[in-house]
């Protein structure tokens, strides 16, 4: 039973995506009324796993007794598994109006449905070797979705994505080796695996540092994040899944596994192993933001924004505390729902009126109201003004920083204070620019294909209000949230 | 009964007005004139009863120790700040009704002016550190439109200049919050602070690093030099009553946090004697007396009045930091001083410029023929800054000079009084020249092509004028509210 509703999420998006594949010659209108079915079974499907709950793993393949491909939902997985099951048919949704005018759709639904299932198996993977296959198999199935333009400049992003991530799953293999070697128990368990007699602890240590490096290229942190603004170009339901809830947050989700039940914080606390991650991602956090100002294009500027705010996450779990990781989580909750609102608004305007860059968005709002509404609110959001979601995340992240006693953690709240500031500016420039500067004269507005903001697609507006409401009304859920997420970071959950 | 539901009323219903002028966007001039009268005029009304209630609270959100709740709670200080914002923004909605005649973009004004309105009475409101910084950051949003409210280019960069300064500060600010929420039982302000010296002396240096970041994150509201560079641009780009108010009451709001911070949260007997309040009675100082001396270059004219405003800040802000009784007395008095004159002088400038068509000082010559009110307002307010004796100026000029000497500091002492007395020979520099000019043009009297002010605007800078100058005839009324509670704080 329980085997049954751990594979049958994967299954039916895994499945139906090699389904839709298959029969992509066919209607486009069918298909998508399947895609639209599998995503939603599959949504269906994990909420009711999340819901059950069951605890026992499930071994899908054995190679041999130490070596076998395992799922098991515990609390981490389960909050990741929910997360992303509640954004796939907001962006499915998106997708179908984005798309509408394809040719290629087929093809990308087929990958787009698969990847969901890839991105379950990460999330319910019991053991390191099993996150490392789904890990690799993230990269092969959004592969197509980065190429799918098929222009030049696709085609170097898609090169560039599948260089860097291979580069980085190379790392992460060391440390799966080293794991399998000399681990007592090759499963993830809270608090972290024993280690047999005689590794040298330096060793140790290092091989963490690569595997940190090498799941640390899908998150996006520094200087393995040149992928990201490249593939920024993607169509925008691409860049809104692996810039918000697929492949960034998968490397993150993958770096707290190996931190916290695969080496462990005790053993990590207070080396210069903690020390080095905890730099990384600090400097990650401001060349994000400083590289954010520095770009015109909407897109890649919300990329290097992603940049940034992934690193808060592992800035929060790189303290290797337990409010530490609990902050961490709770700010990959809240960025997701902003970073895939924020995207989803500009993959409007950019549809709606062909801007792509700042400058060409001078006195849009009145064009497209709600969608500058809701980006406001996303701007907002990712600032971090009260009551907003991002508030409660970087007031947690900024306690928990300070309440180490390591003068780089210290150092580590005020990047985030330092990029609070910058992020102020390059998406407030944005806001202010579409509400208050006077539309300029050879731009885009006056674009014969312009139409007004009452046609702006309902498919396309809902996602965006959705994450707009979902980030303002979180504050009346915080409270029950943080306590779930403390109860996953103690290792009860 | 207990009539809690009066704070978030105050708080909540010039704001919902605000925002209902500004989707329902009425056409009749005679709507909106009653809409954000009437609103005005309830809200200071509803204040003024807060004040004169007992305690009263008002508290949601999370109750776990993760999160800090949002509170409003009346206590004295936000009682002062209270009135004070809810009488100076009548004043500045009768002025505005009256100097927008026929500025398209005057509903606009209104809605904001009325939600900042709202925002500022929970910042007065706010009963801990956490709610007061909510609405710090609220207030830095919904006013930049007023700075905006021209559009011309200038204008544009002047309040980004504005948003960008004043949300860094708040930024600053919050850092230390976070840092105070983790040694603190609560943030909740609590006359003569919370801290137990025990408590942080783990952790000395960074406690006090902190605290001296978050008060300086609030001190770029309030004007400190050198992060004062946004406070000339923003308040001169502004329409006239929307300078008047941000120098009058929204610049207090820098003043107010670090007043929270240091009596409320942290406690007096924790900083005096530190490096944080020496560093910071080094930069009040230099504040006033470059704040002084920029004025004195300036030639426009509000421009100049937003120079005196970095000035005249700091010297509520050095009597803070004296740490004693008498010299958070003279600053709090020198609020109630500053508010009143410094917006007379900014609706005063605003009709001057009105008038003739001109913004600098030199322009002005012979406009005491055209707008005689209006420049006896603007005199007595000026008056009444410089610190003449029989005005406000002097009572609180005279308390923080007093308090300064008095005030355990070693050599520090002497500073306080010389700058002071350099800063008001300053003012007299660079204030009086418009009256001087004003009244006596000399041989050849100027024409201004506009025609004159309605009488209105010039009663409302005179009637500004003599209370200022009215606060030096009977200083009691205010000297005895402060130092009724001002002592439990130490």
């Amino acid at each position: 039973m329980h085997g049954l509703l751990l594979t049958a999420p994967l299954l039916a998006s895994i499945a139906g995506g090699i389904l839709v594949y298959l029969l992509r010659g066919h209607s486009q209108r069918l298909l998508r009324v399947l895609v639209g079915a599998i995503v939603a079974l599959t949504s269906a499907l994990t909420a009711l796993l999340l819901i059950v709950h069951p605890n026992r793993p499930l071994t899908i393949f054995a190679f041999t007794d130490r070596l076998v491909l395992q799922l098991r939902l515990d609390g981490l997985g389960g909050l990741f598994a929910g997360l992303v099951a509640c954004l796939w048919p907001l962006t499915t949704l998106y997708a179908f109006r984005y798309l509408a005018k394809d040719e290629r759709q087929n093809t990308y639904f087929a990958f787009f449905t698969m990847t969901f299932g890839v991105v379950l198996g990460i999330a319910l993977a019991s053991n390191m070797l099993t996150l490392y296959v789904f890990y690799e198999l993230l990269t092969l199935a959004t592969l197509p979705l980065v190429l799918h333009p098929m222009t030049k400049a696709a085609i170097r992003a898609g090169r560039k994505y599948l260089c860097y991530s291979l580069g980085g799953s190379a790392f992460a293999f060391i440390g799966l080796v080293f794991l399998t070697v000399y681990a007592d128990n090759t499963g993830f368990v809270s608090g972290g695996v024993a280690f047999s007699d005689g590794v040298s602890s330096s060793l140790m240590l290092l091989i963490y540092i690569l595997a940190f490096c090498g799941f640390g290229v899908k998150a996006a942190l520094f200087p393995f994040h040149g992928w990201l603004p490249t593939a920024s170009i993607a169509p925008t339901p691409t860049t809104a899944l692996l810039h918000a809830v697929a492949v960034v947050k998968a490397g993150a989700f993958a770096i707290i596994r190996l931190t916290y039940y695969s080496f462990g914080t005790a053993r990590l606390r207070g080396t210069w192993a903690q020390a080095a991650v905890l730099g990384l991602a600090a400097i990650t956090i401001l060349f994000g933001g400083v590289m954010a100002l520095r770009q015109s294009h909407l897109k890649r500027r919300l990329a290097y924004s992603t940049v940034s705010n992934l690193s808060y996450i592992l800035l929060g779990a790189a303290l290797m505390s337990p409010e530490g990781l609990t902050a961490g989580l709770l700010h990959l909750v809240t960025h997701s729902l902003i970073k895939i609102g924020a995207f989803f608004c500009v993959g409007n305007i950019q549809q709606e009126t062909g801007a792509s860059y700042v400058f060409e968005i001078n006195g849009f709002a009145k064009k497209l109201p709600v969608t500058f509404a809701c980006f406001t609110v996303c701007a907002l959001g990712l600032i971090g003004l009260p009551p907003l979601s991002g508030f409660f995340s970087k007031w947690a992240l900024l306690r928990a920083a300070l309440g180490e006693a390591s003068p780089l953690a210290v150092a580590g709240a005020v990047a985030l204070i330092v990029s609070a500031v910058l992020t102020a500016v390059y998406m407030l420039i944005v806001v202010v620019r579409a509400y208050a500067f006077p539309p300029q004269e050879n731009g885009p507005a006056q674009n014969p294909l312009l139409r007004t903001a009452k046609a702006a697609n309902a498919a396309m507006v809902i996602p965006v209000v959705l994450s707009a409401a979902a980030t303002t009304a979180m504050a009346a859920f915080i409270d029950p949230l943080y306590d779930v997420l403390s109860r996953i970071a103690a290792g009860l959950l | 009964m207990r009539m809690n539901w009066l704070l978030p009323t105050a708080m909540l219903l010039p704001a919902l007005m605000g925002g209902l002028l500004l989707v329902w966007k009425p056409r009749r001039r005679m709507t909106r004139l009653v809409m954000v009268g009437v609103t005005l005029a309830v809200t200071l009304l509803t204040v003024v009863w807060t004040a004169a209630l007992p305690v009263l609270s008002v508290s949601l959100g999370p109750s776990s120790s993760a999160f800090p709740s949002f509170l409003l709670k009346t206590d004295e200080v936000a009682r002062l700040f209270s009135v004070l914002t809810g009488f100076l923004w009548l004043f500045g909605g009768l002025y505005a009704f009256f100097y927008f005649k026929d500025d398209p973009l005057e509903n606009r004004f209104f809605g904001v002016y009325l939600l900042v309105l709202g925002a500022l009475i929970g910042l007065d409101f706010a009963g801990n550190l956490f709610t007061f910084y909510l609405f710090f950051e609220v207030v830095t949003l919904l006013s930049f439109p007023l700075v905006l409210h021209t559009g011309t280019p200038e204008a544009r960069t002047a309040a980004l200049k504005y948003l960008f300064y004043s949300l860094s500060g708040g930024f600053l600010a919050l850092l230390g919050i976070a840092f105070l929420s983790l040694y603190l039982p609560s943030l909740t302000f609590t006359p003569g602070g919370v801290l137990s010296a025990l408590s942080f002396s783990r952790r000395k240096e960074l406690f006090e690093a902190l605290i001296f970041v978050c008060l300086l994150g609030f001190s770029v509201k309030a004007g400190l030099f050198p992060l004062h560079n946004w406070l000339p641009t923003a308040h001169a780009a502004a329409p006239a009553p929307a300078s008047a108010v941000l120098s009058g009451v929204l610049a207090k709001a820098g003043v107010l946090g670090i007043l929270r911070v240091v009596y409320f949260v942290v406690g007096p007997d924790v900083l005096a004697g530190s490096w944080v309040q020496t560093v910071f009675l080094w930069l009040t100082l230099a504040t006033i007396v470059i704040g002084s001396m920029m004025a004195y270059q300036e030639k426009i004219l509000k421009k100049r009045l937003a120079y005196s405003t970095v000035s005249q800040l700091s010297y509520s802000l050095f009597g803070l930091f004296l740490l004693t009784p008498g010299g958070l007395e003279g600053g709090l008095f020198h609020v109630v001083v500053h508010a009143l004159s410094k917006s007379a002088l900014f609706f005063a400038a605003g009709v001057f410029v009105t008038v003739t068509g001109k913004a600098t000082v030199d322009d002005l010559r012979g406009i005491g023929c055209r707008q005689p009110m209006t420049l006896i307002g603007y005199t007595l307010a000026s008056l009444c800054l410089i610190g003449l004796p029989l005005t406000g100026g002097f009572v609180s000029k005279w308390q923080l000079a007093t308090a300064s000497l008095a005030a355990p500091l070693g050599g520090w002492s002497l500073a306080g009084p010389v700058v002071l007395l350099l800063s008001a020979l300053l003012t007299a520099g660079y204030l009086l020249p418009p009256v001087v000019d004003g009244f006596f043009p000399g041989r050849d009297t100027p024409v201004f092509p506009r025609p004159a002010a309605l009488p209105i605007l010039s009663a409302v800078v005179l009637s500004l004028g003599i209370l200022a100058v009215g606060l030096g005839l009977f200083p009691s009324v205010l000297t005895s509210f402060l130092s009724g509670w001002i002592g439990s704080l130490f």
